[in-house]
């Protein structure tokens, strides 16, 4: 799990399975991030190859914690993330891109 | 697990500087120096030499040294311990003469140990404190991040019948059954089972006592001389073809918790004297590692026993249902330590309908399952106010929405009355309906949001005729195989389903958990299978 500042805000990037032992950093680097105030934080889940439930739970509460000032995004391709994201339809919850280049670009 | 021995076996310059001072002490009876050669000593050889402990210089006497050096004359041994290792000791270098020699090599020798003796101990005793504490911390480190008891005792008492140069090992520890009556097993290192096993478990006797009891440790030079020993009945003494143990060390473990004795320590020698206060040290050390890492690898499992049964403990009775066949499933992980929020209910409601329920609180352990009994409660008293799915759920989200800890709960509720399914979802997997002619359908697949996270839930209708069957079922069913690709999960369940008999026994069920997880299942997993009777087999009934 990587946290980068760039020009428009901080890109989260998690890679491989983000499941019960990866949803507690997930939580702390949003919450590391959060301090940074950033005006968009995009939550890259390209390399992410499972998304469990608990990951999707930490995902609603970065976007719901986040602040007025914030916006958060989910980059989110391929149906390894997408599968779950629609059975729980999270899809109308989260603001999500199919690339990091659309989430930073985005209004 | 191993000692690591401190430095390589290369001289320290202090040694080759004596070697080179005491080469020329070599002297023929006219007073000539003679020719002297140097030879590596091993331990195992500087130990058959039977230096003193701490000399610096040793002389071997005749008979040692014709059988060390063949045709030798005369021999001095500088001891060095970095020509050793911390569980064989140290090796040497000798000066070997092949002529005759008058005593002046003695006199030098002497000569050493009296300047040098002092200094040269302190030396080593610092080193061999550091080489202690060295091997004291990676014990300790290896012992304390170990939670499966049987690996850490085995781990411990090898790691310490090492360190104290024991013959033999063995560890007694207490553990608590599951009717809170306390065992003992014990472990052993430097000897097979066998050689203890006709033997019967040590009891509180004098020698042992002190041990079990937590009254400190016990060190003898010779256990057998000891006044303590051999009063108790039967043996008197060690018991018929056990193993001979003069020397004896014995280390109560304590649990840093709660001041219980957890088990003990006990390392034996065939030859008196061998344990120092610096094996005392170790085994006490390893003792008090071994403690911590006990108490953990303890409490560990009474939390993993204590969920496990919280979650099985809020498991339903399931009533019989007229009509319809019920088979229900519950399954902790079967790897790793972690328990889910998993649940099922089956509620007859007053109306005469049934309410069918699974659903699945996010996360693990004793948060997940207490979050569990809550929702599973809540559920159960709207469905019985006799509430549509979609109210059931919708109050349930409101109530979740006034915890302080944001929660994530999927759940699929159904309502059955007469030919009809009335069902609602939040954010939990389909439902399989599987019609009388071999069809399935997928129901309520992505119609709502979890609880916690959504707050409409809208109802489907669908009919359920006799011959139809229903399939509840948590996302550990689809999400155990090595790929965790739920899309690839469900189409498995499907054609796994497909394949199965109509209607589903208990047998089917827990075949298509074992096709579809292979029996390694990470995840808990959650089963409600219900199958509407058609009048085959009302017939079957009727006529029983």
């Amino acid at each position: 799990m990587t946290l980068e500042q760039v020009p428009e805000g901080v890109v989260l990037a998690v890679a491989g399975a983000l499941d019960l032992s990866l949803a507690s950093t997930l939580r702390r680097t949003v919450e590391r991030a959060a301090r940074l105030r950033p005006s968009v934080l995009v939550i890259d889940l390209t390399a992410v190859t499972f998304l469990a439930s608990v990951g999707m739970a930490e995902l609603v509460r970065a976007h719901r914690q986040s602040g007025e000032d914030t916006a958060v995004r989910v980059v989110a391709t391929g149906r390894l993330v997408l599968r779950p994201l629609q059975v729980t339809r999270l899809t109308d919850e989260l603001a999500l891109h199919d690339t990091l280049a659309d989430a930073l670009a985005a209004r | 697990m191993t000692l690591t021995p401190r430095g390589a076996a290369s001289s320290e310059p202090e040694t080759a500087a004596l070697l080179d001072a005491l080469a020329p002490s070599f002297t023929a009876p006219d007073g000539r120096p003679v020719a002297v050669e140097r030879r590596a000593i091993t331990p195992d050889e500087l130990a058959a030499l039977a230096p003193v402990d701490g000399e610096v210089v040793v002389v071997p006497d005749d008979t040692r040294l014709a059988a060390l050096v063949p045709g030798a004359t005369a021999a001095l041994v500088v001891v060095d311990p970095e020509r050793g290792d911390s569980t064989s000791g140290a090796g040497g270098t000798a000066l070997v003469a092949r002529e005759p020699v008058d005593r002046s090599h003695v006199a030098a020798a002497r000569a050493v140990a009296a300047a040098t003796g002092e200094l040269r101990r302190t030396v080593a005793g610092l080193r061999g404190e550091a080489a202690v504490i060295d091997a004291l911390q990676s014990v300790g480190r290896q012992l304390t991040a170990q939670l499966d008891i049987d690996t850490l005792v085995q781990d411990a008492t090898d790691a310490a019948t090492t360190a104290v140069g024991a013959a033999f090992g063995a560890f007694f520890y207490n553990l608590i059954n599951q009717f809170g009556e306390s065992y003992t097993l014990y472990t052993l290192s430097g000897v097979p089972r066998e050689a203890f096993s006709r033997f019967p478990m040590p009891r509180n006797t004098e020698v042992f006592a002190p041990t079990f009891d937590g009254n400190g440790t016990v060190r003898s030079d010779d256990i057998t001389a000891d006044p303590r020993f051999g009063h108790n009945a039967p043996y008197h003494g060690m018991p018929e073809g056990h193993l001979p143990v003069r020397s004896y060390l014995a280390v109560s473990v304590i649990s840093p918790s709660n001041g219980e004795v957890l088990g003990g320590f006990f390392f034996g020698h065939p030859e008196p004297g061998r344990f120092t206060a610096r094996h005392e040290y170790l085994a006490e050390g390893i003792a008090g590692y071994s403690a911590i890492a006990l108490d953990n690898a303890r409490l560990y499992g009474r939390e993993r026993n204590f969920t496990r049964e919280l979650s099985r403990s809020m498991l339903p009775d399931v009533p019989p249902v007229p009509g319809l066949d019920l088979v229900t499933r519950y399954l902790p992980a079967a790897t790793g330590p972690n328990i889910g929020g998993d649940w099922f209910d089956v509620i007859p409601l007053g109306s005469g309908a049934t309410a069918f329920v699974i659903g699945d609180v996010v996360g693990h352990g004793v948060p997940a399952a207490t979050i569990m009994g809550q929702v599973r409660t809540a559920i159960r008293s709207y469905a019985l106010l006799d509430l549509g799915p979609a109210d059931v759920l919708g109050h349930v989200a409101t109530l979740l929405g006034g915890f302080t800890e944001p929660t994530f709960v999927t759940c699929f509720y159904a309502v059955h009355a007469a030919q009809e399914l009335v069902y609602a979802n939040a954010g939990h997997l389909p439902a399989l309906l599987r019609r009388a002619d071999g069809t399935i359908e997928q129901l309520g697949e992505a119609t709502a949001q979890p609880l916690g996270v959504g707050a409409a839930f809208p109802e489907r209708r669908t009919t359920f005729p006799p011959g139809d069957g229903l399939l509840l079922y948590t996302d550990g069913l689809v999400e155990s195989r090595s790929s965790r690709d739920l899309a690839q999960g469900m189409e498995w369940l499907l054609a796994a389903v497909a394949a199965l008999p109509r209607p589903l026994g208990p047998a089917d069920c827990d075949r298509l958990v074992a096709t579809l997880t292979g029996g390694e299942h990470d995840d808990d997993i959650a089963l409600v299978s219900v199958h509407h009777r058609d009048g085959h087999h009302r017939d079957a009934e009727a006529a029983r």
